[in-house]
């Protein structure tokens, strides 16, 4: 059984649609890339997922389901419940991370504060139980000097850093689901790797299942087990990576594929591979 | 904690630099000022008299070179000795002294009523930005910044104390009262009341859409977010992420308002017989005790001065960014 | 030479158009120019069309307004028509007012610009200058300088003005170190432009818009102010205005609210249509919100 299933999901914005009937699948435990330039629509879908896209904005989820399979096996529509079951879901069951990791952390707190945060929030621990389990964080999402680090604000580390401390956030409580959306566009080329090699592995050890949103069909190539493509607020193709890599049918996705540059990783090959996780990641 | 006190120095050394130059430049304005400077000190005791004239030049060190009189005034001014008033013929920073709690807790009130009613409705309206309330707060802080401050106060009198009855047209005690310090405190804040908050509602105006500003700009931004997508109650989103940024403007302007809201107290004292600074002001003026007038303007610059880096230091609180390093 | 200024960057003069437009659209903003255009002509032709003396005695004393033995806003203490004294009053009011802002702005203009254009030790000096003027309590700055110069229109006018000139001098060092780091603003130093020349025409114009909100906002400052030395006294006691006539007629207030109330009431109304211009102003120089 899908651990998420979208089904006709549309949202608009005044006479706007963002989203328009989509419809896919997630797995537990896979890798979903969802891809498309920007203003497809894929931010506002995973925002419409966690229920925050209607907060603060004059968007409207008019239409669809988005069927989420609970621990105990049963299954919920998410865009049904109400804002109670809705908050003991986010951070617990289904996280997020974002594209700037300096604004998405609280300026004023420190990062420790903020990641025991979700801990004291959804497992009810005590502020020192919730510390102890932020400074283990540290060490899954391969921070150094943990002790130290708990302590400083964000603006005291570098952008790779603060992006694995909102990996921390997300990933503290044990989510089944973990939507990522651009995390590594507003870092550096080398850092990109780092982090989208951190998400790929802890997704091994924790076994949680990734939505990967991205413009970059590199980063699909490097760790999705699936691809969504998104154009002009629609879903246009999707299948498993090689088939879409291999042959894809559309126009839209062929002109991403060719836009990827044949380096890095992908240099001298016409087929994607799996991110190595062998050897450091620091 | 080192960075933090060298840079805490840093601001007290410059603190005291620039009340110095305030005193400077007091002295060269009074040397400036058309007129004979003997004749402003000698006041109204008697200007005509060239033998008394001639005293008042010896006690103050006027024939003495210009540099000679401003190295012996800053000297003065630097042992708290700010001169002698001409018409108590007391020392002047202890009739100033003898004012301070008054000035002191009619601006503090009007402060603490103006921050906290203002934050309190810049959140309200923040969080329902079309609301009537919203827009009345825009309104409102118009209005507000377009008010004399001393005709709301009489306006006030001629409603709540007039016309009602309700509480006292002016002064800080009813001398007829008699009973224990509690019933003496109780009649000391009924006085309070109306000077505050005459005084506050003006910077309540001014507070209030400031915050609703800074509070509708933090909820939009991309740490908002994230804390709804832990999954933290709305009450914890607004309380705890977006009101400890949201406050930030606020208490800036409200530190550097600190010299404006002084100058409204001066009204508010003068027009409620509020028995503070700025009312000695005004009857030093009157009296032309000029001791007495360059005193508190030297005295309030500093109270301006303390005020600041009592602001600097409760924005280091408030913001880790600036904890370190000193200025942004 | 052409000017650079002007020429590289178009949005200038397009952004002042659009500008224009958009305030035409925010009705608050024109009502507040309507209003405030009234008042002034009020108070230039008012007088003469009404032809009530206001140091007058021009009824019975303590006439409420309504009253039909009095005029339309009643009498003081001494009979004198309140509205002539408002009418009357508004002129040295709006006056003082004007000429004190433009004073301010002149002033914070030059040293704003100085310190913002060429930096360093001219900056850091003249800052520090600006901020012992902005460690004393303003009123109580303009209260001695009126106390050392004596009273007077001209005298009163000035210590508002040398009262209020750092605020824009501070506003106008942050516009142009902002819009000194443009590329028009290189370019035209590249060609070989004289530092006035690149001040007052390259610059300038492009740190107007926030100066303009500005000035509006110092012209209700300075009404405030001279409202407030008028009613403590501190001016010349022969001249009407609306600051005086409430200051005169303190004493009375329980007696009679109404001289108080109108005088404060034309302050409120006058300052509030400045204030909705300036507000207008902002919003239509604010690209954000254009479009809308």
């Amino acid at each position: 059984m899908a651990l998420l299933a979208l089904n006709d999901l549309t949202v608009t914005f005044d006479d706007f649609t963002a989203v328009d009937s989509v419809n896919f699948t997630i797995e537990p435990g896979e890798t979903l890339g969802v891809v498309g330039e920007s203003g497809s629509g894929k931010s506002v879908t995973a925002l419409s997922i966690m229920r925050l896209i209607e907060m603060g904005t004059r968007a409207k989820i008019e239409r669809g389901q988005a069927e989420f399979t609970m621990p105990d096996g049963s299954t919920i529509d998410l865009l049904k419940q109400n804002e109670t079951t809705m908050r003991s879901i986010r951070g617990n069951q289904i996280a997020m991370i974002f594209q700037e990791p300096l604004t998405s952390l609280n300026p004023v707190y420190p990062v420790g504060e903020q990641i025991a945060e979700s801990l004291r929030i959804h497992e009810r621990l005590s502020r020192k139980a919730a510390m102890a389990r932020a400074r283990q964080m540290f060490d899954l999402v391969r921070i150094p000097e943990a002790d130290k680090r708990i302590r400083q604000y964000p603006h005291e580390m570098s952008g790779g850093m603060r992006q694995r401390i909102m990996i921390a956030i997300a990933l503290c409580c044990g989510p089944r689901l973990l939507i990522a959306d651009e995390p590594t566009t507003a870092l550096d080329v080398t850092i990109q790797a780092q982090i989208l090699g951190l998400i790929k592995q802890l997704q091994v050890e924790t076994g949680t299942a990734v939505m990967l949103i991205t413009h970059d069909m590199g980063v699909i190539a490097e760790v999705a087990d699936r691809v969504v493509v998104m154009n002009q607020s629609k879903v246009v193709e999707q299948g498993p990576v090689d088939q879409i890599f291999h042959s894809a049918k559309e126009p839209y996705t062929q002109g991403l594929i060719s836009a990827v540059p044949r380096l890095g990783s992908m240099a001298g090959k016409d087929d994607p591979e799996a991110f190595h996780l062998a050897g450091s990641l620091q | 904690m080192i960075a933090l006190a060298r840079s805490i120095g840093i601001r007290l050394g410059q603190a005291i630099g620039l009340l110095l130059a305030v005193v400077v430049i007091v002295f060269l304005m009074i040397q400036i000022a058309p007129g004979d400077a003997a004749l402003y000190l000698a006041g109204e005791q008697g200007v005509g008299d060239a033998e008394f004239l001639a005293k008042i030049r010896a006690d103050y060190g006027l024939d003495q070179p210009l540099l000679v009189q401003l190295g012996t005034y800053v000297g003065n001014v630097a042992q708290l000795d700010l001169g002698e008033s001409t018409y108590f013929s007391q020392p002047v920073l202890g009739l100033i002294l003898d004012r301070l709690v008054a000035t002191a807790l009619l601006a503090g009130a009007a402060l603490l009523f103006s921050v906290t009613i203002g934050v309190a409705l810049g959140v309200f309206t923040a969080r329902r930005p079309e609301s009537p309330a919203s827009h009345g707060v825009t309104v409102m802080s118009l209005v507000g910044f377009a008010t004399p401050v001393f005709w709301l106060a009489l306006m006030f009198i001629v409603v709540f104390a007039a016309k009602w009855g309700i509480l006292p047209v002016g002064g800080i005690e009813d001398v007829r009262y008699e009973g224990g310090w509690f019933g003496e405190t109780i009649d000391m804040l009924q006085h309070l009341v109306l000077p505050a908050i005459s005084l506050g509602i003006i910077y309540l105006a001014i507070y209030s859409r400031l915050a609703r500003a800074s509070m509708l700009e933090v909820l939009e931004s991309d740490y908002i977010r994230t804390a709804r997508a832990k999954g933290a109650h709305e009450r914890v989103v607004v309380y705890k992420h977006a009101l400890r940024n949201g406050i930030i403007p606020v208490v800036t302007a409200a530190g550097l308002q600190i010299g404006n809201l002084l100058s409204g107290a001066l009204l508010v004292e003068f027009v409620f017989a509020w028995p503070g600074i700025g009312r000695l002001m005004i009857t030093s003026i009157f009296r032309r005790d000029s001791p007495m007038v360059v005193g508190i303007v030297i005295f309030s610059a500093a109270m301006v001065i303390i005020a600041n880096l009592l602001t600097d230091l409760v924005y280091r609180l408030i913001d880790p960014r600036i904890r370190v390093g000193g200025s942004r | 030479m052409t000017d650079l200024g002007i020429a590289i960057d178009p949005s200038v003069e397009a952004g002042g158009r659009g500008a224009f437009r958009m305030f035409l659209r925010n009705k608050a903003a024109v009502a507040g120019l309507v209003v405030f255009t009234f008042i002034v002509l009020v108070t230039i032709f008012g007088p003469p069309i009404y032809g009530v003396e206001a140091h007058k005695m021009a009824a019975g004393p303590f006439l409420g307004p309504g009253d039909d033995a009095g005029p339309l806003l009643g009498t003081d203490y001494l009979g004198r028509d309140i509205l002539a004294g408002v009418i009357t009053g508004g002129r040295t009011t709006l006056f003082v007012a004007a000429v004190a802002g433009a004073m301010a702005m002149g002033l914070g203009l030059v040293v704003g610009s100085l310190a913002g254009y060429f930096g360093g030790w001219i900056d850091a000096l003249l800052m520090r200058f600006t901020e012992i003027f902005q460690a004393m309590p303003s009123l109580l700055f303009s209260l001695v300088l009126i106390y050392l110069m004596g009273p007077g229109t001209w005298k009163e006018t000035l210590a508002i003005g040398l009262t209020l000139w750092a605020l824009p001098a501070r506003l106008t060092r942050a516009e142009f170190l902002r819009v000194r780091e443009m590329e028009f603003v290189k370019a035209s130093r590249a060609i070989g432009s004289s530092d006035l020349r690149i001040m007052t025409r390259t610059i300038l114009p492009n740190a107007m818009p926030p100066l303009l909100v500005a000035a509006t906002l110092l012209v209700v400052i300075a009404i405030l102010f001279h409202a407030g030395l008028a009613f403590l006294g501190m001016v010349d006691i022969n001249t009407i205005s609306w600051g005086s006539i409430m200051g005169k007629n303190r004493g009375y207030t329980l007696t009679a609210w109404w001289t108080v109330a109108f005088p404060g009431i034309a302050i409120v109304i006058t300052g509030l249509s400045i204030a909705l211009v300036g507000d207008g102003l902002q919003d239509a120089f604010n690209p954000k919100l254009r479009g809308r």
